[in-house]
């Protein structure tokens, strides 16, 4: 397993196929949405995104 | 490497000379974390009500990799994010590194890692892939392979075999 599936699974708390596919859609387009909700939510994920050394923002949906 | 261990405890393995590199490379760390743009930091009262973060991104690439921007395409809302939320994940880097620094230093042989010192392994050994992949500039996983004779090239793939045997230990 990759570090970044195990990220997702661990935090996110999402299965392996899940995890993986997300993984994998990073991999090959360089990013995903793994997370959406409120501000104050999404800023908690993003920050936990970075304490694991992964490289997430956050965007506004339109 | 690291081992699943007797109940949810991990065996950690080391020869010689990987310790004696490791803990190199997180000496160098706890240098580059320890050490940030402390401009920010003299106004005692922002400190005081958690504001001293520094606002801006930093012009090390590496730094700048650890500490990201929070939003894209928004520099505002990327300042105030960074303004309230770097200073906690600077102190849980460095957390994180301490752990690993600990186990170094304690050793004898052979170390046991217990779960909760297994998360914080994984972040620090990550954070210093990511150090030592920026400064050797690798950016995709072709660059992994570039010139395995080159020293920094090594040993970007023995912490990458080593973040492996933790993640096959814990899963």
């Amino acid at each position: 397993m990759t570090y970044v599936t195990y990220v997702f699974q661990s935090y996110f708390g999402y299965d392996k196929p899940k995890a993986e596919l997300l993984m994998l859609d990073v991999h090959e387009k360089g990013r995903a949405v793994v997370s959406s909700g409120t501000r104050e939510e999404m800023e908690r994920d993003v920050a936990a995104m970075h304490s694991y050394g992964l490289w997430a923002t956050l965007q506004k949906d339109d | 490497m690291f081992k699943s261990g007797i109940g949810s405890k991990l065996t950690l393995k080391l020869d010689a000379a990987e310790l004696g590199v490791l803990t190199q490379l997180f000496d160098q760390m706890a240098e580059l974390l320890e050490d940030p743009d402390s401009e920010n930091n003299s106004d005692p009262l922002a400190k005081l009500l958690n504001m001293s973060g520094s606002t801006q991104i930093s012009e090390d690439p590496a730094l700048a990799r650890l500490f990201p921007d929070g939003y894209s395409g928004d520099e505002h809302a990327s300042t105030d994010f960074r303004r309230f939320t770097e200073q906690d994940l600077r102190a849980q880097k460095i957390a994180a590194l301490s752990v690993a620094r600990e186990t170094l230093a304690e050793w004898s042989g052979k170390s046991t890692v217990t779960p909760q010192q297994a998360q914080h392994w994984l972040k620090a050994l990550n954070d210093l892939r990511l150090v030592l992949g920026t400064r050797l500039e690798i950016t995709d996983e072709d660059d992994r392979y570039r010139d395995s004779d080159e020293p920094g090239i090594q040993l970007y793939n023995y912490l990458t075999y080593l973040q492996g045997t933790l993640i096959d230990a814990l899963t």
